[in-house]
């Protein structure tokens, strides 16, 4: 398998693992508010994991270069979002509030998917370890992405396949992303940790945006800083260990 | 650094809490007792708790990786116990709001006293760094705490003093730290990981929660994620 191949397959297996989140809606029709705050959190620990892993690879290269990319993904993602607000949607035979709150989630999910494309592409400059540590990040914290995205769409009477794929559409940039993004720093080298920066600012920013205040709405601070702190370092560790 | 030198930088650190403070109550609860329609104290509060929180992250990022960098699982294996621990502490100090306050400054205060000393026990640098930056940090958490308790209708140079007294963990146990590192070098890696679990987990259990409810996600967002990056740039040189 070439490297790019790799990189694709990698990035695919990120996305698959999206649609899993849609699996509890087999068993159940509505998810508790508490449980969607709970994979909130968790998934901010993922995210804050990966992107601290991506910070630290990119500092040993060059600190000021990661710190440059880490403010210019995070006004990426603070220009998208201004971007999307402006869109009143309507998709198919859903209209209203909900559609809007569907298009939203699914449309905020695609987009800073392709930060963790980025993300996923970039770490293969870093090494194997690298790559390892944050595709497996990314595929763990797709899950509960895929979990918020089916819980606002299934009680709006969307079947659980549909959830499934939408799930999976929403992670899609992650292999048409990683693969350039891949290329890009292979070619420019000098490139790396900037890249490496940009996708921890945008993933950074993106739980600080989303799924922080998002998990804070349905549940006491206290019990989401304590998984979302033992997530972090439960990912932190695992990196240490691939 | 000698212990002198650290304990007489966290005092000094502890002053810029009592300014803050004094502004919180003097400028913040006054705006806010006259009618702020425009709720520009609740957003310079959202700021300014946000401003801290960044602050906080960056130097748990330092900390961490120093930590980390001597013994990968003292360093993340002990911010875990960070996280838990100060979770568990947390959960008894359940009181009236303004003891709230003050004790949740205090814990606050014993998290980022433990960095100091740890940092300080790595180079000297780095723990002056961590001491000028917490000092910024304190008159952000020092107002924060200055318009909570002005809310009980208590004057500025009162609450400046309680304030400064819940802050003076940080200079006790940055000397205890630096002198337990002293003895036993081996707990270095560790108190480095578990100073940065708990500083995370107070940003995200009680900072956090604080600046979203008065103001955008957006500009929050913003404030917190480029201190954390400016504080992580230059406490990883400090170093």
């Amino acid at each position: 398998m070439s490297d790019t191949t790799r990189v694709f397959v990698y990035a695919l297996y990120t996305a698959l693992a999206t649609g899993l989140g849609a699996l509890p809606f087999l068993f159940v029709r509505d998810l508790s508010r508490r449980v969607v705050a709970a994979s909130n959190a968790i998934a901010a620990g993922l995210m804050l994991g990966a992107s601290l892993g991506l910070v630290a690879e990119g500092a040993q290269r060059s600190g000021w270069a990661t710190f440059v990319g880490v403010n210019v993904g995070i006004g990426f993602i603070v220009l998208t979002q201004k971007l999307i607000g402006e869109h009143e949607p309507e998709i198919g035979q859903f209209r209203g509030a909900g559609a809007r709150r569907m298009l939203l989630m699914v449309v905020v999910m695609t987009v800073h998917s392709f930060a963790e494309g980025a993300a996923v592409g970039v770490s293969f400059g870093g090494g194997m370890a690298l790559a390892t540590a944050i595709t497996v990040a990314i595929a763990v914290h797709n899950v509960p992405e895929g979990l918020a995205i089916s819980a606002v769409l299934r009680p709006q009477g969307v079947s659980l396949l549909a959830c499934a794929g939408w799930s999976v559409f929403s992670s899609l940039p992650q292999p048409l992303m990683a693969v350039p993004a891949y290329l890009f720093v292979e070619h420019f080298a000098g490139a790396l940790p900037y890249g490496l920066g940009f996708a921890a600012g945008a993933m950074i920013f993106m739980v600080l945006v989303e799924l922080l205040p998002e998990a804070y709405e349905q549940e006491r601070g206290r019990r989401v800083a304590l998984l979302t702190g033992l997530t972090l370092a439960g990912m932190l560790l695992f990196q240490q260990y691939v | 650094m000698s212990v002198d030198t650290v304990v007489l930088l966290a005092l000094l650190a502890v002053i810029p809490a009592g300014i803050g403070a004094f502004l919180g109550v003097d400028r913040l609860g006054a705006a806010r007792r006259g009618g702020d329609r425009a709720g520009t104290a609740e957003h310079v509060l959202a700021w300014a708790n946000a401003s801290a929180a960044g602050l906080m992250l960056g130097i748990a990022y330092a900390v961490l990786m120093a930590g980390t960098a001597l013994l990968p699982l003292g360093g993340t294996l002990g911010a875990a116990v960070g996280v838990g621990l100060i979770h568990v502490l947390g959960a008894r100090t359940r009181s009236a709001l303004a003891q709230r306050a003050v004790m949740a400054s205090a814990l606050h205060s014993a998290a980022e006293g433990i960095a100091i000393g740890a940092a300080a026990a790595l180079a000297p640098a780095f723990g002056l760094f961590l001491v000028l930056t917490f000092a910024l940090h304190n008159v952000s958490e020092g107002a924060v705490l200055g318009s909570a308790l002005s809310a009980r209708g208590r004057g500025p140079w009162s609450v400046a003093w309680a304030a400064m007294i819940a802050r003076t963990g940080q200079p006790a146990l940055a000397a205890v730290t630096l002198l337990v590192i002293r003895g036993a070098p081996a707990l270095q890696p560790w108190a480095l990981g578990v100073s940065a679990g708990a500083l995370v987990y107070l940003v995200l259990a009680e900072l956090l929660p604080g600046s979203y409810r008065f103001t955008g996600r957006t500009s929050i967002a913003v404030v917190v994620s480029v201190a954390a990056g400016i504080v992580a740039l230059l406490g990883g040189r400090s170093r």
